[in-house]
């Protein structure tokens, strides 16, 4: 990972730690949870040498960025407010940008709220998930899937970072990268984060050990405290969400799933993209992809894949 | 009265019941009240809009009134009022609809247009410019810095204590109080004065304003109090927190804008340069117009309402 850059950048009142390399038109990369700018390791190199500027954060709550304790600083507001911040202070208007997971959700909400500053978004794994004005989604979610549902698991303040703690950031980095069950993430409290504990996953050819250290290392620093927030503000910012009821996403975009992915198993979701819905709300929905055989952690299981489909798409503007 | 002929109804938007008064047949226009007001303070407009051929609709915002007014104080942010106007267009079954906005209910007008600008063919502002957000410091401190603890706005945060201020009082004075108000200052109210002694009770009513209109205003805050309407102020800073991602961004809505220059609004310092000298039209890019109306204190809508209703229909029907 040498030539890629690290500085700290004051942005709405934080300290935010990117990542970047090369020069020209901004590419603004989000990473998900439990992840950080090191995910894009192979997507920065790649666009830095086709002439684009990469610029990957670590999400407020994550790595190196600064993690402000209360769950209500965890709010799209807050997150999309950074990233209009450091758009501002990398002195551009408009930037590309690309999601993943957690990170695209921020994506959509940067689009919709400033889709002034996106010139054009490349978005993986995680469609865009239009308001229902009817209910609150952890509770759709709990009704739907119980409180065993990771969403819900994740809930309580500080019950999850112990759980975490008893299986070791290391194994639980491990389990969450290598997870390859398209089904819905259940965890029975009895067993709690550690099934089998005995079982030692092989790491997938696309994963080093040194990967995996190097996310452990920063997870074991920050704790997943600042990551978790995200999921415990979810109610909340469906509350403060209410202006964006029905609206569309009008910014060119091109998604890219696995047919492995959980993401692309939740229930609705292959309906939502096959009977038009998707194209309803994102009308400039330019092309879709699904990755025959690949999983969630799609940037880093197909890096030069995604890098060029990336490239392709953002060369038209 | 002038009234006859509004017709009253419940709406269930974003979450809340909210009461709406209305009037004619034709492309919509959403009046938006401020503090301490209601629907009511545009029963003139009401009337002589419907009269020119609109539909005139005018809500109790969220805490006001016969709307509903929840009971946490963070439940007053302007996301949650621009929602619950956004899910009231869409109640209504419009795609677009004009607004006209006065005091607190031009702030939530600016946010409206900010937020969902596809929402609002164009929009009449009164009284309050829209105000830029100031990333380095917080709405309270900017305010603090400016006029010191004790201007009404940083006094309004103490919760229960300035509504028994205000109960000492009693509703209908407080209302007269408020609604004469015609220093062109801002409020300062030093605790040893407190607000009895800050507002001047008026020795006569002024002609636009009847003991009727007074008895309508005291009678619904007598019934709902006073803290709906005083949270949204607790929520300034809370505002400020949540509007991160607009820092620098325009108003993209064709805009007039119209303020007395009695109003305590048109003499914060700095604010009659912005207005004038480019300020606004820097950050609203398609503001039209601006009016200065001369000896008009803030109740601008029901102090000159025939000229109100004339500039809204003026500029209106232009689109």
């Amino acid at each position: 990972m040498e030539e890629i850059n690290h500085r700290t950048v004051a942005v709405n009142g934080i300290n935010m730690h990117v990542a970047e390399k090369g020069e020209g038109p901004v590419v603004l990369l989000i990473h998900g949870f439990p992840e950080l700018w090191y995910s894009w390791r192979h997507q920065i190199v790649a666009l830095a040498a086709h002439g684009y500027h990469a610029v990957a954060p670590d999400l407020r709550g994550f790595g190196d960025t600064d993690a402000p304790p209360a769950v209500t600083s965890y709010t799209m507001f807050h997150v999309v407010g950074d990233l209009v911040a450091l758009i501002e202070a990398l002195g551009r208007d408009q930037v590309f940008v690309v999601g993943h997971d957690w990170g695209a959700l921020v994506a959509w909400s940067l689009c919709m709220f400033r889709p002034d500053k996106v010139r054009a978004l490349v978005n993986l794994s995680v469609v865009f998930r239009p308001r229902n004005p009817t209910g609150k989604p952890v509770e759709i979610l709990r009704a739907a899937y119980g409180d065993d549902y990771y969403v819900c698991r994740f809930q309580e303040p500080g019950r999850t970072e112990a759980e975490f703690g008893r299986v070791g950031t290391s194994l639980i980095i491990k389990k969450f990268l290598t997870y390859h069950d398209p089904g819905p993430v259940i965890v029975p409290k009895e067993k709690g984060f550690a099934d089998a504990p005995n079982k030692e996953n092989a790491l997938p050819s696309w994963l080093s050990e040194e990967d995996l250290n190097y996310f452990a290392g920063k997870f074991e620093k920050s704790g997943f405290t600042g990551g978790l927030n995200y999921y415990r503000a979810l109610d909340l910012n469906w509350e403060l969400m209410a202006s964006w009821t029905g609206v569309q996403i009008k910014v060119p975009v091109k998604f890219i799933v696995g047919d492995q992915d959980l993401a692309y198993h939740f229930p609705g979701v292959q309906d939502y993209i096959c009977k038009g819905g998707f194209k309803r709300d994102v009308p400039l929905l330019e092309d879709m992809v699904v990755m025959e055989g690949v999983g969630h952690f799609i940037n880093q299981e197909r890096p030069q894949e995604i890098s060029n489909i990336i490239l392709e798409f953002i060369k038209k503007f | 009265m002038g009234t006859e002929g509004i017709s009253h109804r419940k709406l269930h938007v974003n979450g809340i019941n909210m009461h709406v008064a209305e009037k004619g047949d034709g492309p919509v226009v959403l009046f938006v009240h401020g503090f301490p007001e209601l629907w009511y303070s545009w029963r003139h407009q009401i009337v002589s809009l419907a009269a020119r051929g609109y539909h005139a609709v005018a809500p109790d915002l969220r805490g006001y009134g016969d709307s509903d007014a929840p009971h946490t104080a963070s439940a007053y942010t302007i996301l949650h009022l621009v929602g619950d106007l956004v899910a009231l267009i869409h109640a209504l079954g419009q795609d677009q609809v004009f607004v006209v906005g006065h005091d607190w209910g031009a702030a939530v007008a600016w946010w409206l247009c900010m937020l969902r600008p596809d929402k609002v063919k164009a929009l009449v502002n009164l009284s309050v410019p829209f105000s830029p957000r100031n990333p380095h410091c917080r709405t309270l401190d900017s305010l603090k810095a400016i006029f010191g603890d004790d201007h009404y706005m940083c006094r309004f945060q103490e919760h229960e204590a300035i509504e028994a201020e205000f109960a000492q009082i009693g509703t209908t004075l407080l209302i007269k109080k408020f609604l004469t108000y015609r220093k062109p200052e801002p409020i300062v109210v030093p605790k040893e004065k407190g607000f009895d002694g800050c507002l001047e009770t008026p020795i006569a009513l002024p002609t636009w304003l009847s003991e009727e209109d007074i008895n309508y205003f005291a009678g619904k805050f007598e019934k709902s109090g006073f803290t709906g309407g005083l949270n949204y102020y607790r929520c300034l800073d809370l505002n400020w927190e949540l509007t991160a991602p607009w820092t620098g961004a325009q108003i993209k809505v064709p805009a007039k804008f119209i303020v007395g220059d009695l109003d305590l609004t048109y003499h914060s310092p700095g604010v009659q340069d912005y207005i004038h000298k480019g300020g606004l039209k820097k950050m609203v890019p398609f503001l039209q117009d601006v009016v200065v109306m001369e000896g008009v204190g803030h109740f601008i809508n029901q102090e000159r309402p025939h000229d109100i209703s004339d500039h809204v229909y003026e500029f209106i029907k232009k689109f």
